[in-house]
């Protein structure tokens, strides 16, 4: 160990040469996917547009639901409630309540909650 | 002793590597992307476009003119939140008056982005083809959303029902010159929110369009050269929530010509009167009142707005007479129409 | 230590082994993620095309009248609901029509054993192979009493009110 030998450190340069190269290539690839892929599966994730089906299937049930019988009303229940579950792998449950005065109008509170394992919605809006 | 130094430059240069590796890709992402987030950016702007009624909402954004233009901060072409896909005629006329908004704007107001992104944004249903933006070059981000349009109605008075004509002329309540033919908006009736919003008749956001035709039929003496004259037309409100409410005449430019506020026809041409028109009457008479008229006259959603429409001869010429309610009996919708949208972006 | 010479050039390749394994770890790791993401955007497109579709058949022209969807599916109309549904999805602004396909089920619940039966609305046309990559768009249908239950539906069906939920697959031929 006399002295330092420079000889070897083309290896090293190589490497890092190649480590460079690979990284850039990654990066290009990667970045522009990346960006795509992520708001597209955020859109497709959420889901925006089942909740907004839900919200009106209810209110459409709250606006039916005086000219129903009481058979009639849970019968319609447990259709949503069911086919969410097994079509949709979400549990959904609804209900609403006596009318209250909210400022000059009666309204109805309604209860919606929908929850899919990746999503969980609740909302009690007056309709 | 040699090793030793390697080893320690090694050691730094390793360690510098990874911090400088670690850092660049969150460098390089703001460039790269921009080449494939186009289909991300012309979901947002198609999402804001159809299912955002804009920002300033009420006024809404479409009745700002030239010098307010900066004020608007988003343009969203639907009814209202709770409608998405049901867009307004209103908004979607301005959204595309090309003549009215830069490129800048429609960068800076609906696509938004760090990125001065191209685009194309355009509309078609059996009645409209709208288009506006530059011609699509390969590859570009697209997004297109299936929606409706909603038109503003029509009251059509059509021939007079015998509520709107004098029974007995030759009455002394009748002996004055003047007859007044009244149309009435009762805007608590009209924004009743127990109807939908994509179903209302909403004066402040759409046009209010009348139109009596036959209006010959009305005449007092027969004989073609003795149409009645239609002196003015005003308009009038009343807040029936004050004490002691009553009807106020509303201050308004009634002897100016101006498109954006009103548009007055007479006898089916294409003459455009003022509202103080002073011509013989025939055959018709249309009236569109534009919501930039409407939202000078402080209306709130308890007002009642009265049209009056006043004939001056001497001896009276007309008999037309009464007050003829502007709301969902009368005024007929044609009902929403399906159109495609598309945004392409690049 | 006759000659060191060796042991260097020994050190110089273990550190160029490591750095390219370094790199192409953290390349392997961040792009990982790559592999499914070029099919995504085409699937919302037409997932979200899919859902205005049956929203807005499901938007009633009018006030209080009936919607479209409601009509199709309480009249078994399968050729009305699959005429309407691709003239919607299919019209482009520029005037030329695209070529989506779909097939549509309808859903709904046997009260008697409770159970969720589905029944073929719009069979799927020739160009199906069960390639495609197809998206599924639902809609919540509420139907008014049914007398008489129309031809087509299937027995255990319900003819009181009830909430239908329809699937339709939508693919580009």
């Amino acid at each position: 160990m006399a002295r330092m030998n420079e000889e070897g450190q083309w290896i090293v340069l190589m490497g890092l040469l190649v480590a460079v190269a690979l990284f850039f290539l990654a990066l290009i690839i990667n970045q522009s996917a990346l960006v795509g892929q992520t708001t597209a599966e955020g859109v497709l994730e959420f889901p925006k547009n089942d909740i907004r089906d839900l919200r009106e299937a209810v209110f459409d049930y709250v606006d039916a639901a005086g000219a129903l019988d009481p058979i009639e009303r849970v019968d319609i229940e447990k259709d949503i409630i069911t086919i969410s579950l097994e079509r949709k792998n979400a549990v959904v449950q609804f209900g609403n309540g006596t009318p209250q005065d909210v400022s000059g109008r009666w309204l109805r509170p309604v209860d919606i909650h929908y929850n899919n394992g990746v999503t969980v919605y609740n909302e009690t809006v007056y309709y | 002793m040699l090793s030793l130094d390697f080893l320690a430059g090694f050691t730094i240069f390793m360690l510098a590597l990874v911090m400088v590796l670690s850092m660049v890709p969150g460098l390089l992402a703001g460039l790269e992307s921009s080449g494939i987030d186009y289909d991300a950016v012309a979901y947002r702007t198609g999402v804001i476009l159809v299912e955002d009624p804009g920002w300033p909402a009420y006024p809404p954004w479409e009745l700002y003119d030239r010098d307010n233009k900066e004020e608007i901060q988003r343009m969203g072409l639907a009814v209202s939140k709770e409608t998405p896909n049901i867009l307004l005629s209103t908004k979607v006329e301005k959204f595309f008056e090309e003549s009215f908004f830069t490129s800048e704007d429609y960068r800076s107001k609906v696509i938004f982005g760090d990125i001065p992104y191209s685009y194309n944004i355009s509309l078609r249903s059996e009645t409209y083809n709208y288009m506006t933006g530059d011609p699509l070059p390969p590859g570009y981000g697209y997004i297109r959303r299936v929606v409706k349009i909603k038109e503003p109605g029509v009251a059509e008075i059509k021939s007079p029902g015998p509520e709107y004509v004098i029974p007995d002329p030759s009455a002394p309540e009748w002996n004055s010159t003047a007859r007044n033919f009244t149309v009435r908006l009762n805007f608590s009736q009209l924004l009743d929110p127990g109807r939908g919003p994509a179903y209302r008749i909403d004066p402040r956001t759409e046009p209010v369009n009348i139109t009596i035709t036959n209006f010959g039929e009305y005449r007092n003496i027969t004989g073609p050269s003795v149409n009645a004259t239609l002196h003015n037309v005003t308009f009038w409100k009343m807040d029936p929530t004050r004490p002691n409410p009553r009807f106020t005449r509303i201050p308004f430019s009634y002897d100016t010509i101006d498109a954006n506020l009103y548009t007055l026809h007479i006898n089916g041409t294409a003459d455009q009167h003022s509202l103080q028109p002073d011509v013989p009457v025939d055959s018709s008479i249309s009236l569109v009142l534009k919501p930039a008229a409407t939202s000078l006259f402080t209306l709130d959603q308890n007002s009642i707005l009265d049209i009056r429409f006043n004939f001056e001869d001497d001896p009276p010429r007309t008999n037309i007479t009464g007050t003829h309610p502007y709301d969902y009996t009368n005024v007929s919708h044609a009902g929403l129409k399906t159109a495609v949208l598309e945004v392409a972006i690049w | 230590m006759v000659n060191d010479a060796g042991q260097l050039y020994t050190m110089e390749g273990v550190a160029a082994g490591v750095i390219m394994l370094l790199a192409a770890y953290i390349v392997v790791s961040t792009t990982s993620i790559y592999t499914t993401g070029d099919t995504h955007i085409p699937d919302m497109q037409l997932e979200q095309l899919g859902s205005d579709v049956l929203a807005m058949m499901d938007a009633p022209n009018t006030n209080g009248t009936t919607s479209a969807l409601e009509t199709f599916v309480s009249t078994n109309n399968g050729t009305g609901f699959n005429s309407t549904f691709l003239s919607y999805c299919n019209a482009t602004t520029r005037g030329t029509l695209d070529n989506l396909h779909m097939s549509a089920n309808i859903t709904y619940r046997d009260a008697n054993a409770n159970k969720i039966n589905e029944y073929p609305f719009v069979a799927p046309d020739n160009t199906w192979t069960g390639r495609e990559s197809a998206v599924r768009a639902t809609r919540w249908v509420q139907l008014p009493k049914l007398s008489p239950k129309p031809v087509g539906m299937p027995g255990d069906m319900r003819t009181d009110p009830q909430a239908v939920l329809v699937e339709v697959l939508l693919w580009r031929a």
